[in-house]
């Protein structure tokens, strides 16, 4: 009787071996910023084209308080676009896996939204909200959130294994337990996956509409003036904390993803 | 048949794609009558339409004609109050879900309050000897261990019926007949009526009490064999003149069924 991928040695799962999956990465960024400093000086690369690491670091450092400051303030209608948009996505396909005829309209007009550029989405949200307003710019993630996040949802929520609808209807369950039981679950994967996607389009979404107006403390606004100057280690700087945010929201999803599906086959390696 | 019917099939009737040039006749003119804690096997080549007649009596698909009763009542309404349990050929676990979690979904979905149903998923896992298994998640088992599982779900509500179609079809042969030991093993405990699907005719002398043999195209009952080897039966059953006997006349029952209606 053996079951395979229980028999994992503890070595290959404790803390010590998670940071261990760590070095590889460390090493590739040092590897990569090494490169990246001895081309940048060996070839006399002038600051305007591509600054040094070490010179954006070292605009990182005198300019950090307000980086910081901006970024805080780009971070709020990220998150908020982000949940806004992952809660619009997902109750939009709820409603569509419920009424299928709806799928090609709703799907349409989804389409059709997504298609608005944000050059467009940015002025007209301005004007709704308030150009100061935190809605204003979370709408534009919001905006670019959504798509994904309803395609592949909807996706997930209606492309069940024929085996498992005909289990629930052995078990005479309504259609509401399939819903909860069976399609929600299934929908997981899908919805991760898309709340990934979610993640960099949010950003993006922000820091181009702040392009557009509203305060002045944001990334956006940031980059663009540091550019304008011209002080482009500084505006690097602002490139790669709003990189950072990225990354780090990326991160987050995955943390709550591992959390929440524990069993999904992506995962099935490090247990074994 | 001493015990009284708890599934009746009569004069049913079964055609796909009725009224167009492409119907297929799968069932015709079946009549079936089994009594309350058999084991019946409904043996036959594919295409002979078993699965369908099973499907038929678990209301996964309606007949075309003809009339049966489940449990004393009408096949939906059986469905509806849950009086079989179904195993398929592939176990079918939510694969979101543990062991555990996965052998309370029947009960979950009939409405049980929670203690009750984890209390009866941990007997239940106890019956399949899976017990230790309980948390895991069904990637991490054997596909043998992932049927007993389902076995474990199928029984949690405590069917009248056990509906199987081709349950050990996906297994090896070790696996196979180490499963089917168990399965009978399981019956003996909880006494349901099975009703189950296979083409292999030593699995269905093994485990029946009756055979039904079925031929193809269009799907008849060609035959029923009473299979009289005493319970419990064991590996060394397997080795008896008697077996093989039963074996062979439900091979020659089998080979005798018209196998295609005579082309015009």
């Amino acid at each position: 009787m053996s079951a395979p991928g229980l028999t994992g040695s503890a070595g290959t799962t404790g803390p010590a071996a998670r940071a261990l999956r760590l070095v590889p990465v460390a090493l590739t960024a040092v590897v990569l910023l090494g490169v990246w400093q001895a081309a940048v000086t060996l070839f006399d690369v002038p600051a305007f084209i591509m600054p040094t690491p070490v010179r954006i670091a070292a605009a990182f450092g005198h300019d950090v308080g307000t980086i910081m400051s901006a970024s805080l303030s780009t971070a709020k209608p990220v998150l908020l676009g982000l949940v806004m948009g992952s809660l619009g996505g997902i109750c939009v396909a709820l409603a569509v896996s419920r009424f299928p005829r709806l799928s090609g309209p709703v799907l349409n007009a989804a389409v059709l939204i997504n298609c608005a550029p944000i050059v467009a989405l940015a002025p007209i949200f301005n004007n709704w909200f308030g150009v100061t307003s935190l809605l204003s710019k979370a709408g534009v993630a919001a905006v670019m959130v959504f798509f994904p996040v309803f395609v592949n949802t909807t996706r997930g929520l209606l492309q069940i294994e024929p085996l498992h609808l005909e289990i629930m209807e052995s078990l005479a369950a309504r259609p509401r337990q399939v819903s909860l039981l069976l399609r929600l679950p299934n929908a997981l994967p899908f919805l991760f996956n898309a709340l990934k996607l979610g993640t960099t389009l949010a950003v993006i979404g922000v820091i181009v509409s702040e392009y557009f107006g509203g305060s002045t403390e944001a990334l956006g606004v940031y980059i663009a003036y540091q550019a304008a100057l011209p002080r482009f280690d500084y505006a690097w700087a602002g490139i790669l904390v709003s990189g950072a945010l990225g990354l780090g929201l990326f991160g987050a999803v995955t943390l709550l993803e591992r959390f929440l599906m524990p069993w999904h086959e992506s995962f099935h390696e490090e247990s074994a | 048949m001493a015990e009284p019917a708890i599934i009746s099939v009569r004069k049913v009737n079964k055609v796909f794609n009725g009224g167009s040039d492409r119907a297929v006749t799968a069932l015709e003119d079946i009549d079936l009558t089994i009594g309350r804690g058999e084991f019946i096997s409904l043996l036959g080549p594919s295409g002979c339409g078993k699965s369908t007649l099973l499907r038929v009596m678990a209301d996964l698909t309606a007949p075309t004609s003809g009339t049966l009763t489940v449990n004393g009542k009408a096949p939906g309404a059986a469905r509806a109050d849950r009086d079989y349990g179904m195993v398929f050929q592939q176990a079918g676990l939510f694969e979101w879900r543990s062991v555990l979690r996965n052998v309370e979904l029947p009960l979950q979905v009939a409405g049980a309050k929670k203690e009750v149903y984890r209390a009866k998923a941990e007997e239940m896992l106890e019956l399949v000897r899976l017990r230790e298994f309980a948390g895991h998640y069904p990637w991490q088992l054997s596909g043998g261990m992932q049927q007993r599982v389902a076995i474990a779900r199928a029984l949690s509500a405590d069917p009248e019926i056990l509906f199987m179609d081709e349950p050990l079809g996906a297994l090896d042969e070790m696996n196979r007949e180490r499963l089917q030991g168990e399965l009978l093993r399981i019956w003996g405990d909880v006494r349901t009526t099975v009703v189950f699907v296979t083409h292999s005719i030593s699995e269905a002398v093994f485990l029946s009490s009756r055979v039904v043999v079925m031929s193809a195209r269009p799907g008849r009952v060609a035959a029923c064999i009473d299979v009289d080897l005493p319970y419990p039966r064991t590996a060394a059953t397997r080795t008896t003149p008697e077996f093989f006997e039963k074996v062979k006349d439900v091979r020659r029952a089998l080979h005798e069924a018209p196998s295609e209606r005579a082309a015009a």
